[in-house]
C-alpha cells in the first residue's frame, strides 16, 4: 500500500517538473502554478506514504537505502516548498524536482525489496540517518541554487540578454540562496556522519573499514568543508564556489548510487 | 458606435500638431457637435500623437466628417485633405481599437503609461460637457478595466525601453534589490544623470560624484543628494561602491582592470556593477572579464533595450489575445445595455396582449375541453413567437453592430412599449 502511495507521489513529482520546467522555459506563469500544487499534492501523498511504511513494516521506515533515498526526496521537496514560498524564488523548482527524479527513479522497486534482514536500529544510527537527511536535502537544493547562479551569471556576463534572463531571480539572491543552504546543510551534514563513524566504529568494530558509502560520504564533505572555508575567507564566492557545489552534488549522486548498488557494509 | 481618427503611423507630425487643441477649444467643438443632432454621444481624445474621435451615431460616415470638418476648420483645414489619413471603424472592431489605444498596445512606444491617464481625461471632459451616454460610458469602463488587465497580467509595460532604466534594470538583475546600494558617478551628462536619478529614486545611496571640475562634482553631488569626490580619489572610492556609471569626455579609459581588481578583493567578492555610457569607453573592457565584475557600455545597453522592445511585441500578442475577450465580455453588455429591456418588454406585451385574447376567445366556447384550450394555445403562442421572430433578430444584430439604440427606441415606439431605461448602463 505505502508503495503504491509512493508510486503516485512520484508521478506527481514527474508531472510537476514536468510543469515547473515548462513554466519556466516557456514563460507561463499558469504553468508554474500547476507545478506547485502538483508538487504539495506529491508531497502529502509521500509524507502518507512514508508513515504507512513504518506502520506497515512495524519499523522505522528508512533502514534500507532505497527508503533513506526515498526520505531524502522528502526532505528535498520539504526545503523546496519553504525556500519557494518564503523567498519567493519561483524557478527554483525547475532546477530542483528533476534532480528529485533522477535520485527517484530506482526507488519504486527497490521500496517494493523489503530487506529480509532489516537491521535493528540502535538509537545513534536512526539519529545518524535523520541528520544526514537533513543535511543532504539542503545540499541537493544548494545544487539547484549554483546551477541558477551559474545559467544568471553567464547571461549576464554575455551581455546580450538571452531568454533566461527574464526569469531568474537577482544574482545576489541566488548567491545568499547556495550560502543560506550550504550553512543550514553543513552542520547537519557534519554531525550526522559524525554519528555515523561512532555507529560504525560500534556496531562494526573499527573504523577504518573498506565501506565506499562510508569513504564517498568522506569525500563529499571535504568539497563541502572547502566551499564552506572558501566563502569564509572571502575568497570564493559566486561561480567558484557554485563549480564546487555541483562537484559536491556529483559526488553525492555517486556515494548514494553506491549506497544502492554496492554491497558495502551499508547494505540495503 | 465608431472610432475615426490619425495616428502617429497615418499623419505625420506637422497635420497632428495642427489638430492638437487644449481643453476648452474641444469642450466648444464637443458642445457644437452633439447640438447638430448627427450624433447621440462623442469624445473626443487629442494627444500629441493621435487625434481620435469616439461616437455613437446613425450613419457614423457622416458623423466623422462632420466631426473631423469641424476639428479642421479651426485651424483652417479642409476634411477632404484630411480624409485619407483618417481611419474609421465601427462594432466590435471599435471596441478593439479603443481597447487596444487605452492599454497602450497602440502607442508609438510600445507599453507607454502615460495613454491611459490621457483617454481618462478625454472621456472625463466629455462627461463633464454631457457628450458621453450610456455606450461610451460602458466602452470606456471596460477599456479602463481592460488596460489595468494588460499591465498586471502581461510585461507589455514592465520592461525598460531606455537606456536609464535598461540600466537599473540590469542593476536589479546583480542586486538583491537597490536600497542601500552606493553609487559611485563619474563625468556628468544627460543619460548618466538620469541613471543616477532612477537608481536613487529607488533607494539607492549613498551618491558619489567624482567630475575633474569640482565645483560640477560638487553641484550635481547637491541635487542627487550625495557627497562630492576629488577626481583622484575615484580609484579609491570603487572599492566603497556597488554601482559605477562613467561618462566623462577622457580619450582613454580612466578605470582600469587593476583598480577594479583591487576593488573587488576590498569587496571580498561582492558584485560589482560598471554603466558606462561614454563613447570612446571610460572603462577598460577586459574589466568585464573579471569574475563578480559586470561591465556594460552602450552599445550593451541598447541591446538590452532592443531585446526588451521585442519582448514587450511579443506580450502585445499576448496582450491582444485578452483584449479579444475584453471585447467579447463588451458587446456582450452593450447589447443588455441597449436591447434586452426592449426584448423583454416586448415579449411581456405580447404575452399580455396574448392571453387577455386567449381568455376572451375562450370564455365565448363555453364547454371547451382541455383540447380546445391546448390547441388555442399552441396558436397564439406560435402567432407572437412567428410575428416576433424578426424583429428580435433585428434587435440583436444590431446591438452586435454597435447600433442598437436606433432599433431599440423604432421598436418602442411602434409598439407602445414603455421607453427602455435610459439610467445608464447596468454597473
Amino acid at each position: 500500500m505505502n508503495a503504491v502511495l509512493f508510486d503516485v507521489a512520484l508521478t506527481a513529482y514527474i508531472l510537476a517538473a514536468a510543469a515547473a520546467i515548462g513554466s519556466f522555459a516557456g514563460r507561463r506563469e499558469q504553468l508554474g502554478w500547476v507545478a506547485l500544487l502538483l508538487t504539495q499534492a506529491g508531497f502529502v501523498c509521500h509524507t502518507a506514504a512514508v508513515i504507512l511504511r513504518g506502520m506497515e513494516l512495524r519499523r522505522l521506515p528508512f533502514m534500507t537505502m532505497a527508503e533513506v533515498i526515498s526520505l531524502v526526496i522528502w526532505a528535498v521537496i520539504l526545503v523546496d516548498l519553504w525556500v519557494e514560498r518564503r523567498h519567493r524564488i519561483g524557478p527554483l523548482s525547475a532546477f530542483v524536482l528533476p534532480v528529485v527524479l533522477a535520485l527517484g527513479l530506482g526507488l519504486p522497486t527497490g521500496l517494493r525489496s523489503i530487506a529480509l534482514e532489516p537491521p535493528v536500529p540502535t538509537g545513534w544510527v536512526v539519529v545518524h540517518v535523520t541528520l544526514v537527511l537533513v543535511g543532504l536535502a539542503a545540499l541537493v537544493v544548494n545544487f539547484g541554487g549554483a546551477l541558477m547562479y551559474l545559467l544568471q551569471e553567464r547571461q549576464l556576463k554575455a551581455r546580450r540578454p538571452g531568454k533566461i534572463y527574464y526569469r531568474l531571480p537577482p544574482l545576489e539572491t541566488l548567491d545568499r540562496l547556495t550560502v543560506a543552504t550550504l550553512t543550514v546543510g553543513f552542520p547537519f551534514l557534519t554531525v550526522g556522519l559524525a554519528l555515523g563513524v561512532f555507529s560504525a566504529r560500534a556496531a562494526w568494530g573499527s573504523v577504518m573499514t573498506f565501506d565506499p558509502l562510508a569513504l564517498l560520504s568522506l569525500l563529499m564533505w571535504v568539497i563541502y568543508a572547502a566551499i564552506l572555508v572558501g566563502r569564509v575567507m572571502g575568497r570564493w564566492r559566486g561561480r567558484r564556489a557554485a563549480y564546487f557545489s555541483i562537484a559536491g552534488f556529483c559526488v553525492m549522486l555517486v556515494t548514494l548510487g553506491a549506497g544502492v548498488f554496492l554491497h558495502g557494509r551499508h547494505g540495503s | 458606435m465608431f472610432v475615426a481618427g490619425m495616428n502617429h503611423r497615418t499623419a505625420p507630425v506637422e497635420l497632428r500638431e495642427q489638430l492638437a487643441l487644449e481643453e476648452e477649444k474641444i469642450r466648444e467643438i464637443l458642445a457644437d457637435l452633439a447640438g447638430r443632432g448627427l450624433l447621440e454621444e462623442i469624445m473626443i481624445l487629442s494627444t500629441c500623437n493621435r487625434v481620435e474621435v469616439y461616437g455613437v451615431a446613425a450613419v457614423p460616415g457622416e458623423a466623422r466628417s462632420l466631426a473631423f470638418g469641424r476639428l479642421a476648420s479651426q485651424r483652417g483645414l479642409a476634411w477632404r485633405d484630411l480624409e485619407p489619413l483618417v481611419y474609421t471603424v465601427t462594432g466590435e472592431e471599435a471596441a478593439l481599437h479603443a481597447f487596444r489605444v487605452a492599454a497602450s498596445l497602440d502607442s508609438m512606444v510600445l507599453g507607454e503609461p502615460q495613454i491611459l491617464g490621457q483617454v481618462k481625461d478625454a472621456f472625463a471632459l466629455a462627461q463633464s460637457v454631457g457628450t458621453a451616454g450610456p455606450v461610451l460610458h460602458a466602452l470606456m469602463s471596460q477599456a479602463f478595466g481592460a488596460a489595468k488587465r494588460v499591465r498586471s497580467e502581461t510585461e507589455v509595460g514592465r520592461l525598460a525601453v531606455s537606456i536609464s532604466y535598461a540600466a537599473v534594470e540590469l542593476a536589479r538583475k546583480i542586486f538583491e534589490g537597490l536600497e542601500g546600494r552606493s553609487v559611485l558617478l563619474v563625468g556628468a551628462g544627460e543619460m548618466s544623470e538620469l541613471a543616477a536619478r532612477h537608481l536613487v529614486d529607488q533607494g539607492a545611496l549613498p551618491v558619489y560624484v567624482a567630475n575633474r571640475a569640482w565645483s560640477r562634482a560638487q553641484e550635481l553631488a547637491r541635487s542627487l543628494g550625495g557627497t562630492p569626490v576629488p577626481f583622484d580619489q575615484m580609484d579609491a572610492t570603487l572599492a566603497l561602491v556597488d554601482i559605477v556609471i562613467t561618462s566623462t569626455a577622457a580619450r582613454a579609459p580612466i578605470v582600469t582592470t587593476a583598480a577594479v581588481r583591487a576593488a573587488l578583493q576590498a569587496r571580498r567578492g561582492r558584485p560589482l556593477f560598471l554603466i558606462d555610457i561614454a563613447v570612446p569607453r571610460n572603462v577598460d573592457p577586459a574589466v568585464n572579464d573579471l569574475e563578480n565584475a559586470f561591465c556594460y557600455d552602450i552599445d550593451d545597453l541598447r541591446s538590452v533595450v532592443e531585446s526588451n522592445l521585442k519582448e514587450r511585441q511579443r506580450e502585445a500578442v499576448r496582450a491582444q489575445g485578452l483584449l479579444e475577450q475584453e471585447v467579447v465580455k463588451f458587446m456582450a453588455r452593450l447589447q443588455q445595455l441597449e436591447v434586452v429591456p426592449t426584448i423583454v418588454s416586448l415579449r411581456e406585451k405580447l404575452e399580455a396582449i396574448r392571453r387577455a385574447e386567449l381568455d376572451r376567445a375562450l370564455a365565448r366556447l363555453p364547454g371547451s375541453g382541455e383540447e380546445t384550450r391546448r390547441v388555442m394555445e399552441a396558436l397564439s403562442q406560435s402567432i407572437v413567437n412567428k410575428v416576433l421572430h424578426a424583429p428580435m433578430v433585428k434587435l440583436k444584430d444590431s446591438s452586435r453592430a454597435g447600433h442598437g439604440r436606433r432599433w431599440t427606441e423604432v421598436i418602442s415606439e411602434l409598439f407602445g412599449l414603455r421607453a427602455p431605461g435610459r439610467s445608464g448602463p447596468p454597473e
